[in-house]
């Protein structure tokens, strides 16, 4: 199998692997790249959410990408949301909301609610629902994740 | 999984003569290949990645027909205006695929080609009478939706063709089209059983056009045309309704799954069917007035 040479804009940086062509963008963050933030929960069947980064501002599947499919493109990850130490505002909010309890499915749910106020910054409690419905958390029952999303959203509706 | 070499054509020219080395396959959104072939279910020596052919990501209204791209995201087909007003059961169904994680990812050629059963995106193509356009190094054909699908998985593509785009014509006059999918839950779930219907009542409220397709239920979503048949030039009434959700029992050829049993998803075809027509009208209705 030849190796295939992948150029892409990773958390603002220019970003170049080396590597089969079977390997997916989750396999690369974690093993190459030592960005773990990103995980595997269901065994890269894009079941459970938990390998979420933004994919040119939407929320995709890193598992379900190969990396010939990321170059070129702008990705983001839970790495790259806080600025200079400073926590992104859902980063916050989840935690003064107490939205995470095992922490696993975490990063993947404050990337997808990123994605959904960034689309929709004052999204109704279904919307919330909706965005995260790719997402699946054995721990919290979602409720405050719900709350966590809205008291991001006042934050993004402050400016 | 098995290795592959791995081509990134820039353009359709490049892509067909990609596509004609022997073996070669498509990889388009990529959210059923790729686990696929992690789990050995699917290889291929060749790779053919779609990411730069951005000319095959588009909705396009061209007067008389609506024509979409093959890379078209289920997520641009569910936001996009213009197909919530030309086919609200389309709308629906590209909403309903899986989670917005894999809606932005996934396409619809890549959902046609796939041809699952359980495709969501289907039943509404068929009712409107979708025609797809397929390329290859040889020859460009066109072939409506219902003759290119053969059985769960196979398809009338041959080696070295691609789905270039799909298009169909807008309903006139007084028309209704509904998509309703019964999943085990509301995220991330394969359908159970999926119906879309369309309607169009004359001048007299009478039905003048109806088709019904529904998925998971027969080897390929099927076209329930004795129930069209029955409804045709009668008054939409829960009587008449209910009778056609009979009919449309015999229809079908379900079978017993994971997801479900043969005689559960009987039932629920029945149900769907009652229920997408009933609305359908209800819109009908609406533009009537």
């Amino acid at each position: 199998m030849n190796q295939i040479e992948v150029i892409f804009t990773l958390n603002g940086k220019e970003t170049k692997i080396s590597g089969d062509p079977n390997k997916t963008l989750l396999d690369v963050l974690r093993d190459n790249l030592g960005l773990t933030g990103a995980k595997d929960a269901c065994g890269g069947e894009g079941e459970c959410g938990a390998c979420t980064v933004i994919f040119n501002g939407k929320p995709v599947n890193s598992c379900l990408i190969f990396i010939g499919q990321v170059m070129g493109q702008k990705i983001t990850t839970i790495e790259g949301l806080s600025v200079k130490g400073v926590y992104h505002p859902v980063q916050k909010a989840f935690v003064e909301a107490g939205a995470v309890q095992c922490g696993y499915c975490t990063p993947g749910a404050v990337i997808a609610a990123k994605a959904l106020l960034d689309r929709n910054s004052q999204p109704s409690d279904q919307e919330i629902r909706d965005g995260l419905s790719g997402n699946l958390c054995r721990c919290t029952g979602y409720n405050k994740m719900v709350d966590a999303v809205q008291l991001a959203a006042k934050e993004y509706s402050n400016g | 999984m098995q290795g592959f070499e791995y081509l990134r054509p820039a353009t359709i020219s490049e892509l067909k003569k990609d596509l004609s080395t022997p073996g070669a396959r498509i990889l388009a959104g990529g959210t059923d290949i790729v686990p696929k072939m992690r789990q050995g279910i699917f290889s291929a020596p060749v790779l053919v990645d779609t990411s730069r052919l951005e000319s095959l990501d588009f909705i396009e209204d061209q007067g008389k027909e609506v024509v979409l791209g093959a890379l078209t995201t289920h997520q641009k087909l569910a936001d996009s205006p213009l197909i919530q007003n030309v086919n609200p059961a389309l709308s629906a169904a590209a909403e309903s695929v899986g989670c917005v994680q894999t809606r932005c990812r996934g396409t619809v050629g890549g959902n046609i080609a796939n041809a699952s059963p359980a495709a969501d995106t289907i039943p509404p193509l068929l009712v409107y009478g979708a025609v797809l356009h397929l390329q290859s190094l040889k020859e460009e054909r066109t072939l409506s939706l219902e003759e290119f699908i053969n059985g769960p998985g196979s398809t009338e593509l041959k080696p070295g063709e691609f789905i270039h785009s799909v298009s169909f014509t807008p309903l006139q006059g007084s028309w209704g089209s509904v998509f309703i999918k019964i999943g085990k839950r509301s995220g991330m779930a394969i359908s159970v059983v999926n119906a879309s219907a369309m309607v169009v009542l004359d001048n007299d409220g009478l039905i003048s056009d109806a088709r019904i397709a529904l998925g998971a239920v027969s080897p390929t979503v099927k076209r329930c045309r004795e129930t069209e048949k029955f409804i045709l030039g009668n008054k939409p009434s829960p009587e008449l309704f209910n009778n056609a959700s009979e009919i449309c029992r015999k229809e079908i050829t379900p079978i017993t799954d994971i997801r479900a049993s043969e005689k559960y998803r009987i039932h629920s075809a029945a149900v769907l069917t009652r229920r997408a027509l009933e609305q359908a009208v209800e819109q009908a209705w609406e533009r009537k007035s």
